[in-house]
């Protein structure tokens, strides 16, 4: 059964029906929102029940679209909290991706701008190392993006997509170790992205970002995780319901190949590695539980098949 | 930018140049300070790296009176003032206080200021100077500037006159003879330097 994330968005009579049926089917839901009289679900489903979904959700107005970024952490990496690059481009990036069915965390860096004084600190690089892509937001000018690209991916091992100002083939020419994917033409600008062009170049960065996170999941798919993550969601949420009094946004995200758990690691980790999968196995023999270093949150990275040889 | 007479970019990286263009003219859009720039040149190398923006102003005549955002009724024994625009109501209160006394200034709703027993003309009352734009001009003029200027250039040196000014920014220390640079760039623009 091969799970694939779609969004599915619909009217709120009767959306419990949905809710139910992507349960039954095996699926999963990683967010739900309540807009006025419309909801909004982020799931996994199984590929050949989609057909199903549909139709069942017909007769309620729903609908059924895909959305490759569901399930993922995507840091948007900006180079600081100024007027300079906030709220545009990089709000507007996080937004849209966002929009999308990730979940995006904007990255400032407290010493990114400038050229020789650029620099990432240890708690950056961190951070950015636990979510599953980071998006790099820099300026306009290649000098600058040439000299100062090297510092800024020291210690980086997710896969980074870097939008500048210069074209894209320069981008390309300049960056040396290659990152995964490039946009250019989006470097720093002071007006909010509303015409057709520019809505055009944030679509070319989820493309850009869909391609590069297909090939992660791909690498993935060739030794599978010992658990689906989005069923980790399910169970801490069964089994440690002080989660469910977390007021974050999302306090369960679901990454690719992990899950963040918004609670204090010091008095819940123990907890949580003991979270019962089925027939015995606990969360702590498929996954490390590990600090995070976003607040005092628990980061849960689920080990391969190759590691523990146990399929959940 | 049609209000501007003289406006240029100067880069070694053409794109770089046409971004900071469209960078520059949003920021000016944005704070409202198209309408006094008269020239402005600005030259950018990241290579050194340094920001130089240089541009020379248009005089600005226009202050800001009570004529310009109320209407003056004199009555027997006080003055209705109808306002129109709100912006510089706080301020004309407290000029009226400061002149009247709080006891003969009566403000019955948003848009309405009697004044009781004033020893003055109507037509006094409507030349009463308020606010003078060109006093904060120079303030939002360097805060504009440096919105524009790449933002990792943080060590700077402003000369702003009455009518000129040069806003010079880079990461490093500024090289002694940025004076010539500057006056380049003024030439450019067909000016002398402040």
């Amino acid at each position: 059964m091969t799970l694939v994330p779609v969004t599915y968005k619909g009217g709120i009579f009767q959306h419990d029906i949905v809710v139910d049926l992507i349960e039954d089917l095996g699926g999963y839901i990683v967010q739900k929102h309540i807009i006025a009289q419309e909801v909004v679900l982020q799931c996994f489903v199984p590929r050949e029940d989609i057909e199903l979904i549909r139709q069942i959700s017909r007769p309620l107005f729903g609908e059924v679209t895909d959305s490759p970024l569901v399930g993922t952490e995507i840091a948007i990496v900006s180079m600081s909290l100024e007027i300079h690059h906030l709220p545009h481009p990089s709000c507007d990036i996080a937004e849209y991706v966002r929009r999308l069915g990730a979940k995006s965390n904007m990255v400032s860096l407290a010493r990114g701008p400038g050229k020789r004084i650029a620099g990432l600190n240890d708690e950056e690089r961190d951070v950015i190392n636990e979510h599953d892509i980071a998006v790099y937001l820099l300026g306009n000018f290649e000098h600058c993006i040439e000299y100062k690209m090297p510092t800024l991916r020291r210690g980086i091992e997710v896969p980074i997509v870097l939008c500048g100002g210069p074209d894209k083939e320069v981008l390309q020419r300049i960056i040396d170790p290659p990152v995964d994917g490039y946009v250019g033409n989006v470097g720093r600008f002071m007006r909010r992205t509303k015409e057709a062009e520019e809505l055009e170049k944030l679509d070319e960065i989820i493309a850009e970002i869909t391609r590069v996170l297909e090939k992660k999941r791909d690498a993935i798919a060739k030794d599978p995780l010992s658990v689906s993550p989005a069923r980790l969601m399910g169970l801490v949420r069964e089994q440690v319901p002080e989660i469910l009094d977390v007021t974050s946004p999302t306090p369960l995200t679901v990454q690719m190949a992990g899950l963040r758990v918004k609670l204090p690691y010091d008095s819940f980790a123990e907890r949580v590695k003991k979270v019962s999968i089925e027939d015995g196995i606990t969360l702590g023999e498929v996954a490390e539980v590990l600090p995070s270093r976003m607040r005092d949150y628990i980061i849960v990275k689920v080990l391969p098949f190759s590691e523990t040889n146990i399929a959940v | 930018m049609q209000a501007v007479e003289y406006f240029e970019v100067e880069c070694p990286e053409a794109l770089g140049a046409e971004y900071y263009k469209q960078i520059t003219n949003d920021v000016l859009l944005d704070h409202n300070l198209l309408k006094v720039i008269n020239k402005l040149h600005i030259f950018i190398d990241p290579k050194v790296p340094v920001f130089v923006a240089v541009g020379t102003l248009k005089k600005i005549t226009t202050v800001v009176r009570v004529r310009d955002f109320a209407n003056v009724n004199p009555q027997e024994g006080k003055m209705t003032l109808v306002i129109s625009d709100e912006t510089h109501l706080a301020s004309m209160l407290k000029i009226f206080w400061e002149r009247f006394g709080k006891e003969k200034v009566e403000q019955p709703d948003r848009f309405t200021v009697i004044l009781y027993d004033v020893p003055v003309t109507a037509k006094e009352i409507e030349e009463t100077m308020v606010a003078d734009p060109s006093e904060s001009l120079h303030k939002d003029l360097i805060y504009a500037l440096r919105c524009i200027a790449p933002e990792g250039f943080r060590l700077r040196s402003e000369v702003f006159t009455g009518t000129k000014f040069t806003f010079v920014a880079s990461e490093n220390t500024l090289a002694e003879d940025i004076g010539t640079l500057v006056a380049e760039k003024f030439r450019l623009m067909g000016e002398v330097p402040p």
